[in-house]
């Protein structure tokens, strides 16, 4: 009996433990600069600028955003945010100038990309690209 | 007058942009709007295209670490798994960009404990309407660190040093094609030789080697996707020595290439991790050649290898 008394009471304190330790996933506000949020895109939407943002994409981004930006990229389970899903939400109603910010600047498990894409018309074709992916 | 002047300016302005329309340049702003044309961008994806040198100068801040191998030759085959558990070759190396087109290299060698130093300048760049190639200037000074008490290896101090001093000139002829061209030069301060004649009326001394090697490459590389390309590069030795001449050198390969690294894996005949070496002193010949037995052997000499590089920026 006592046994079994133990043993329910440790079930139940190791449910407890779970329950305690499972954080929920909630998207860490990113503020951007007001300034820097309502820059306007130098860079027309054209094809050449979306094709060169796609192969910055595949470069840079699609490891961890996925091929499709669906934020399932082969590095994503590894890192401590999960990547936002850049087809739908926040990440595409934000303005253009935020976009550039954050991929700029970079945060936690996101780098900085101002030395890798050192060009802002480049980092602009990425933003291009990026409204593409949504859905 | 005046308006068939303008004409005649015009389609120079159209020839042009015509002529460079394949260039991966700056997106244009504003449709119609003058814009200044930039240098045109990833001419190559790294700065090493197998054992040479690309046209590519990292941007300011750029941190890089190599790591280079170069396994055994793949003549004996299963024995030692075609070269890979042979004895092998490793270069490790750091290089920093502190300026815009300059860039600072330092690596140390396994073979012959050869330290080496490096500086690399953009002298020019490939811009639409401009400038039809990229060119660079590559110089690559070394020194061989092997203990020599005896000095039977070495005379002098100044024996141990070995210049290479290159031109790069490289085209980014579409986004998925590059090709590069390379004239060196390599300097070594001391070379064998024996006395032919040595009495009262004077000395001549035979040479084995010139101290000056010229050589040129050709590379290219060739984009399957984003990520990866085909790398192909060719060396071929000008300077005739009297004995020792070196092998020209066809090594072919792939590149993968993310955010932070590059990955070149490839056959090639160099195996000596160092500029001025390889192209003074490669013994694997590309091509049929025979052996110091007077063997006749098909097919060449070619060693297996890799390049990773870590990028920090």
């Amino acid at each position: 009996m006592k046994i079994k008394l133990m043993l329910a009471t440790s079930a139940i304190a190791a449910s407890v433990m779970c329950v305690a330790f499972t954080t929920v996933q909630q998207t860490k506000p990113w503020p951007v600069p007001e300034k820097n949020a309502k820059m306007a895109n130098p860079v027309k939407p054209s094809k050449e600028s979306i094709a060169n943002g796609k192969s910055l994409w595949n470069l840079h981004c699609a490891s961890c955003h996925g091929k499709t930006g669906l934020g399932d990229g082969s590095k994503a389970a590894q890192l401590k945010t999960q990547p936002e899903d850049m087809t739908k939400g926040t990440a595409q109603t934000q303005s253009d100038g935020s976009i550039f910010y954050k991929i700029s600047e970079g945060r936690d498990d996101m780098p900085s990309f101002k030395k890798k894409i050192p060009d802002p018309d480049d980092m602009w074709s990425l933003v291009n690209f990026i409204r593409t992916l949504k859905k | 007058m005046l308006t068939a002047g303008a004409c005649l300016v015009s389609c120079i302005l159209s020839f042009e942009t015509t002529t460079y329309a394949q260039d991966t340049t700056a997106v244009v702003k504003e449709a119609g709007a003058p814009v200044k044309a930039k240098p045109v961008k990833n001419t190559f994806q790294s700065i090493w295209l197998i054992d040479n040198q690309t046209v590519m100068v990292p941007f300011k801040g750029t941190f890089e670490m190599d790591i280079q191998h170069r396994f055994g030759t793949v003549d004996k085959g299963y024995s030692d798994l075609w070269g890979l558990y042979a004895s092998s070759n490793i270069r490790i190396g750091v290089g920093y960009a502190p300026i815009n087109n300059l860039y600072l290299g330092i690596g140390l060698n396994k073979y012959d404990e050869l330290w080496d130093v490096s500086a690399k300048y953009a002298l020019l760049k490939q811009t639409p309407g401009e400038s039809p190639v990229s060119i660079t200037y590559y110089g690559d000074l070394s020194y061989d660190t092997r203990k020599d008490a005896t000095k039977d290896l070495f005379a002098h101090q100044s024996d141990r040093f070995l210049s290479f001093n290159q031109i790069i000139i490289a085209r980014k002829f579409s986004d998925k094609l590059s090709l590069q061209v390379a004239p060196s030069i390599t300097h070594q301060n001391a070379v064998n030789g024996y006395y032919t004649k040595n009495d009262s009326t004077g000395q001549t001394i035979f040479e084995e080697m010139k101290h000056d090697h010229f050589a040129v490459s050709v590379s290219g590389r060739y984009k399957l996707s984003d990520a990866t390309a085909v790398l192909v590069n060719y060396d071929q030795p000008i300077t005739k020595h009297a004995t020792n001449n070196p092998s020209p050198n066809l090594s072919f390969g792939f590149e993968f290439a993310t955010s932070g690294h590059t990955f070149q894996l490839f056959m090639g005949n160099y195996s000596l991790l160092n500029p001025g070496k390889n192209n003074l002193f490669n013994a694997n010949s590309p091509f049929n050649y025979t052996q110091a037995d007077g063997t006749r052997v098909k097919g060449g000499k070619f060693v297996i290898g890799f390049n990773i590089t870590r990028l920090w920026n």
